[in-house]
């Protein structure tokens, strides 16, 4: 073996740090909180194929997003009509490659070295605001995608190193918050442009040879490494049913079928049977299930090296179109993450006995995201309160669940401190903590859940947010109990007290509070192999109650 | 007679030296160097002391930089502590922010906060987001808790209330009430640490401050006991994460101010070192046996950060502390660094590292494993006799079996796998280097490029190189900056609150007195170690940001009795562009953090310039050798004793410099020239 192999191994490391020079550059300039904070974006260069070379990601759901919105934007611009260099597509077409729902926006800029088409540099980024019906543009009650903000279907934006004013304006007329959505417009297309400078200065170091042969050997190595994994797990055909409990409208539970076949030489998940694609905004794109495809398949083969297109050529993904997975125009999409979370928590549940020292029993399976809005007691300002909530994570083969984490559907997402909330939404909170509500018994414990409890101090307020799980329980794993349910509950100040799921709108008035509950996390094992010292430990702890040792765990 | 010690991951080093008390300028400089002594730190201390037979009776100012902190939070062996916090919080600590860098890992396991939950209670109290009392403390609600602790054994504990930052009242009545009726914990109050907002981070701080408060506080009394009988006299200065020194008594009060005391003090060595031969935009990469650690310099003013994240890795988020750190990135990348063959037979280098002990495996200790260092001896860029400091020859029997495994499964010969172990290395630290620039919107050819630490010197030209920077200057002393830097820093103490308010004029007044508060606090700290007021020298910062948004921009007030809100908006705007790449004139502009820097100037040396001894190259050059230098070639070299090259002769490369601490490589198509303070500067020929 020569020395060339290091230079191979060095341009691929300068490419993650490339990507990784680009996820900043969105970070340090982007102006949506929901950018710079929950980092809900990624970022990713391919080569001229629209190859998966390098990615930068804030949160999961991106993963399959940044090679298939190149890749349908090569189709899109063929031969007769190629991409030339100083342009830049813009996309966000959810039933399309790379499609999520509207409010995430993909940019796309060819790269090209003497002439010849190189790389890609991508990403895609969660606008705050991209019109339609609401502010923010997510709602449980659309019924068509038209309500659901602007749509920018593989559009230059722009076109040898023009900007194209006339979309400039249509977005600055058509938004809530024209400046901070151009700003992540600009800021978009700035990061794509260091990534695309240090890649020419990568190929004029190495050479253009060095570039594509490490760019083969890189995909070579995805792929070995994830067929070598892949390898271990036992072969076999394996079936699982999942729910999608609402549509929105209050109908459901709708069901969601699942084939996977694993075989030395690939993976195949079979989504065919699934609900057709439904009314409300509980929808997702073939993109996103994409995504939950290959997320699933890396956590059980290679979840800690960087992804290319070669680690993810062993996985197959089959489903019809117009399923509540594989959703098409008109349907209304906004609330996709929640469907996307059911999808990965299926293929997790179906994995798992398979796999069972790779993956843990359920997690909390929500986002959980709640708005509360309203204007501001002392300020008189309006407020728009969004956030996600943490919960409880299910016990695996190494240890017990994980308490007050995030889905996974996040990953560098940051909560909102209460003493940051409590000035800017004039509320104040009074529990930010982990319940006992009891469940996910096992030889490894699931994870608490919590509550986040706040009184509201507006004359008015209204509640809107999307917490399914709330029929349905967290499962356990290897003989490990389920455990708890999402919810939340409207507490009035005549002592009343209202359960939510899945709502729009709901009239808060002054004094009354607002009690947010996520599920404790499934048991992995058999309670009764718990050791004794841990089921102590917990009792100390608070974790559980002596009652539920005694009774769940036989603790005397 | 000065003296500065400095305790790093692999070695203990010690720099002693006279100045003239006239011109200040430093005379004669002399080195010593021990290996670190875990667990026992102040051994190793005591051990460079005695290897150079110093006698403190004659020292008039000891400075010390220290690991104890960050030691005992790496390997979990801080005191037993307890929280005490608002009714409804007390899982704040562990619920964290709930971030998972892990992304595809479902099996990701979060760390352990450093307080299990039957050791964090709470009491009744609550103070709104405005500093006021909406249900009061009544102290002997805590009486239970503090028995239950007195039981488990707990040596510390951390208070930290909501909004503590804002109004600490009820976290001062707590805190005189138990150190009052039960002295034997040692306590700590939020708003001791910090009083900046964000309720996790706070409470991180506090308890990780608890949590090594008894251990320093043992260490520091230990060192100083021992340095007394040795028979040095004086106050014992430590080096803080801001770049400042401060007394024993001051640290004690809140330990955690000591986290990146050692890599804090050689970037201010730097600055003191670019100001002196003019050079204020600075790189300053320093590579020591365990780590590398980088930092940028602009206008010969280091960046001073005020959250700081520890253990912070790509799959973990880390342990988030509030205190006043010189910005620097580290990673596990320095001479002990181990090279090592991932799953898809990847070549990588770090960050596990063979450390002191049993270090390199050229160091003939019983070391197993390939390092950076090895690398560096089979291309005979570190000489044989001159390896470390000409102490003992490398074990080449003890490299040769090391580096087997890895030449067999690469199918490589052994200087094959020494050139890759180094290019991967660099690789690593130009990503560093591009982390604190590039990726902040610095071009690194606006910068020169400071090499320090024992491994520094060894990789700064080509790293240089790699990023077009025009000079890379190789400092005096540069094995052991970091004990140098700490004889030249002053007295330094951070004040920052948290007051949200608007920026208009009507303020003006509030600023001031906001202001004017936390100087009489400094006033009074400084003045409990005998300092007088008229000494202290203010700055005075404010973190400012747009209405709405998140992040924040530290801007310096020129004089707090002229302020002019034209010019304060001005200067915002162009910082934030700078920083963010746009700014938004027609925004409304928050106050966020004051923040107050309170120093006092010691007497000290300043860099001098050194006497030309009239020495010729021909009598600085010890040997002519073959030296590797990869896709450059191999190369007959000339190596120099550092010590015997004067100002201002100028040398073709390739070459190598060799002193006690360290090696400096100039690879061939460089030259280096020796300025007037005996610094090496390299640049492309």
């Amino acid at each position: 073996m020569s020395l060339n192999k290091f230079t191979s191994d060095i341009i691929q490391d300068s490419l993650i740090s490339i990507g990784e020079a680009m996820f900043e550059t969105i970070q340090r300039t982007s102006m949506s909180p929901i950018i710079y904070e929950a980092l809900d974006y990624a970022v990713g260069i391919t080569d001229g194929d629209g190859r998966l070379l390098a990615q930068g990601n804030g949160v999961i759901t991106f993963l399959a997003a940044m090679s298939l919105v190149v890749e349908d934007t090569l189709k899109r611009f063929g031969e007769d009509n190629p991409l030339k260099e100083g342009d830049v597509v813009m996309a966000n077409t959810p039933y399309a490659g790379g499609g999520t729902h509207l409010s995430d926006i993909a940019l796309i800029t060819p790269i090209f070295y003497k002439g010849e088409r190189v790389a890609f540099t991508v990403n895609k980024a969660h606008w705050t605001d991209i019109g339609g019906t609401n502010p923010g543009s997510v709602s449980t009650v659309s019924t068509e995608i038209f309500q659901e903000g602007m749509h920018f279907p593989f559009i230059k934006i722009k076109e040898r190193g023009t900007l194209n004013d006339a979309v400039v304006k249509m977005i600055e007329a058509n938004v809530r918050l024209p400046k901070s959505t151009l700003g992540d417009l600009f800021s978009g297309i700035a990061a794509n442009d260091v990534g695309a400078e240090r890649i020419i200065k990568l190929i004029d170091k190495y050479g253009l040879e060095a570039y594509k042969q490490a760019a083969e050997e890189f995909m070579e190595y995805g792929e070995r490494i994830s067929l070598k994994e892949l390898q271990k797990i036992p072969n076999g055909v394996y079936e699982n049913t999942g729910f999608i409990e609402n549509d929105g409208f209050g109908n459901g539970p709708f069901p969601l079928k699942l084939k996977i076949t694993i075989s030395n030489t690939g993976m195949t998940c079979d989504f065919t049977g699934s609900h057709e694609q439904l009314k409300g905004p509980l929808n997702l794109s073939r993109t996103g299930l994409e995504t939950a495809v290959r997320a699933a398949f890396k956590s059980i083969t290679t979840p800690t090296l960087p992804a290319n297109n070669g680690s993810f050529k062993h996985v197959k993904l089959i489903c019809p179109d117009n399923t509540i997975v594989s959703a098409k125009s008109p349907a209304p999409i906004s609330v996709y993450y929640e469907v996307f979370l059911a999808a990965v928590d299926l293929l997790l549940k179906t994995l798992g006995p398979v796999v069972p020292d790779k993956l843990p029993a359920g997690h909390f399976r929500s986002v959980c995201v709640t708005y509360i809005s309203g204007i501001h007691p002392v300020t008189n300002e309006f407020y728009v309160q969004a956030e996600p909530l943490s919960g409880g994570w299910g016990g695996c083969a190494s240890h017990d669940g994980n308490r007050g984490q995030f889905s996974y559907a996040h990953g560098e997402s940051y909560n909102i401190p209460a003493e940051t909330r409590e000035r800017k939404y004039g509320v104040v909170v009074e529990e930010y903590a982990f319940h006992n509500e009891g469940g996910g018994y096992g030889e490894y414990q699931g994870g608490n859940g919590q509550y986040l409890i706040f009184k509201i101090l507006s004359e008015e307020a209204f509640l809107t947010g999307a917490f399914l799980g709330y029929s349905i329980p967290t499962w356990g794993l290897n003989e490990g109990k389920e455990g708890s349910y999402n919810y939340f509950t409207v507490l009035r100040t005549d002592g009343t007290e209202e359960d939510y799921n899945v709502v729009t709108n709901v009239k808060l008035f002054k004094g009354d509070r607002v009690k947010l509950v996520t599920a404790t996390g499934g048991g992995y094992g058999n309670p009764t192999n718990r050791k004794r010292k841990k089921i102590e430990r917990d009792i100390k702890n608070g974790y559980i109650t002596m009652e539920q040792a005694e009774e769940h765990y036989g603790f005397v | 007679m000065r003296v500065a010690t400095d305790i790093g991951g692999t070695f203990t080093d010690l720099v002693f030296f006279d100045y003239d008390r006239e011109t200040k300028e430093v005379k004669s400089v002399e080195v010593s160097k021990s290996s670190t002594t875990p667990g026992e730190f102040e051994k190793g201390i005591l051990n460079t002391i005695k290897k150079i037979g110093l006698d403190l009776t004659t020292i008039d100012f000891f400075a010390h930089g220290t690991t104890v902190v960050i030691n005992a939070i790496t390997e979990r062996k801080g005191a037993k502590t307890a929280l005490i916090t608002t009714e409804g919080f007390r899982d704040v600590l562990e619920i964290a922010r709930g971030t998972r860098p892990d992304l595809y890992n479902f099996n990701f396991k979060k760390e352990e906060p450093f307080v299990e939950r039957y050791l964090r209670q709470e009491v009744k109290e609550r103070i709104n987001y405005q500093g006021e009392i909406i249900t009061p403390l009544y102290e002997s609600s805590v009486d239970d808790h503090i028995l239950e602790f007195i039981k488990e054994g707990v040596e510390a504990i951390a208070i930290c209330f909501l909004h503590g930052y804002k109004n600490p009242v009820h976290e001062k009545k707590l805190a005189a009430y138990i150190r009052t009726k039960y002295p034997i914990f040692e306590v700590i109050t939020s708003h001791e640490v910090t009083r900046e907002w964000r309720e996790y981070e706070r409470t991180s701080s506090t308890v990780l401050s608890a949590y090594v408060k008894p251990i320093a506080t043992t260490y520091l009394n230990n060192l100083t006991r021992h340095l007394q009988n040795l028979g040095y006299k004086n106050n014992l200065y430590i080096m803080q994460s801001n770049g400042g020194i401060t007394t024993v008594e001051d640290v004690k009060a809140n330990p955690i101010t000591l986290i990146e005391s050692g890599p804090a003090s050689g970037m201010l060595g730097a600055v003191v070192l670019g100001r002196t031969i003019g050079k204020e935009n600075l790189l300053v990469l320093d590579i020591g046996g365990t780590t590398a650690k980088c930092s940028l310099i602009e206008n010969g003013i280091p960046k001073i950060v005020t959250t700081y994240t520890i253990e912070k890795t790509k799959t973990q988020a880390g342990f988030p502390i509030l205190t006043p750190v010189i910005d620097i990135v580290e990673i596990g990348n320095g001479g002990g660094s181990i090279a090592w063959l991932d799953d898809g037979g990847k070549m990588r280098v770090g960050p596990k590292s063979a450390a002191a002990n049993p270090g390199p495996s050229s160091y003939g200790k019983g070391g197993t494993s390939f390092t950076t260092t090895d690398a560096n001896v089979v291309c005979n860029r570190i000489h044989k006799d001159y390896f470390l400091g000409g102490e003992l020859q490398p074990d080449f029997d003890s490299l040769k079996s090391a580096v087997k495994p890895l030449c067999e499964a690469l199918d490589m010969t052994l200087e094959e796998v020494a050139r890759g172990v180094i290019r991967v290395a660099n690789s690593n630290m130009v990503n560093a280097l591009k982390s604190v620039s590039v990726n902040k919107g610095y071009d690194p050819r606006d910068f020169s490029l400071v090499v320090i630490g024992g491994g520094g010197p060894m990789h700064g030209a080509y790293l240089g190189e790699e990023l077009q920077m025009p000079e890379i200057i190789v400092p005096l002393n540069a094995g052991v900056f970091s004990a140098f830097g700490m004889l030249m820093s002053d007295l330094r103490r951070d004040y920052i609150r948290t007051d949200v308010m608007n920026l208009n004029e009507k303020q003006f007044s509030i600023i001031k007195s906001v202001f004017q508060d936390m100087k009489n606090e400094a006033i009074q700290a400084y003045e409990r170690d005998a300092y007088k007021q008229e000494d202290i020298r203010f700055e005075h910062y404010l973190d400012l940001r747009y209405d709405g948004q998140e992040h924040s921009v530290k801007l310096k007030l020129a004089d707090l009795n002229q302020l002019k809100i034209d010019e304060i908006e001005h200067h915002f705007h162009q910082l934030h562009k700078q920083r963010y790449a746009f700014s938004l004139t027609d925004t409304k502009i928050e106050i966020v953090n004051y923040h107050l820097v309170a120093e006092v100037v010691v007497n000290k040396p300043v860099i001098g310039k050194v006497e030309v001894k009239g020495t010729t190259v021909e009598e600085a050059l010890v040997a002519t050798e073959k030296v590797d230098f990869d896709e450059a070639g191999i190369h007959e070299s000339h190596f120099f004793d550092r010590n015997k090259l004067d100002p201002g002769m100028t040398v073709k490369g390739p070459a190598i410099i060799v002193e006690q601490s360290t090696s400096t490589v100039v690879p061939p198509g460089h030259q280096f020239r020796i300025d007037a303070y005996a610094n090496i500067i390299i640049r492309k020929k």
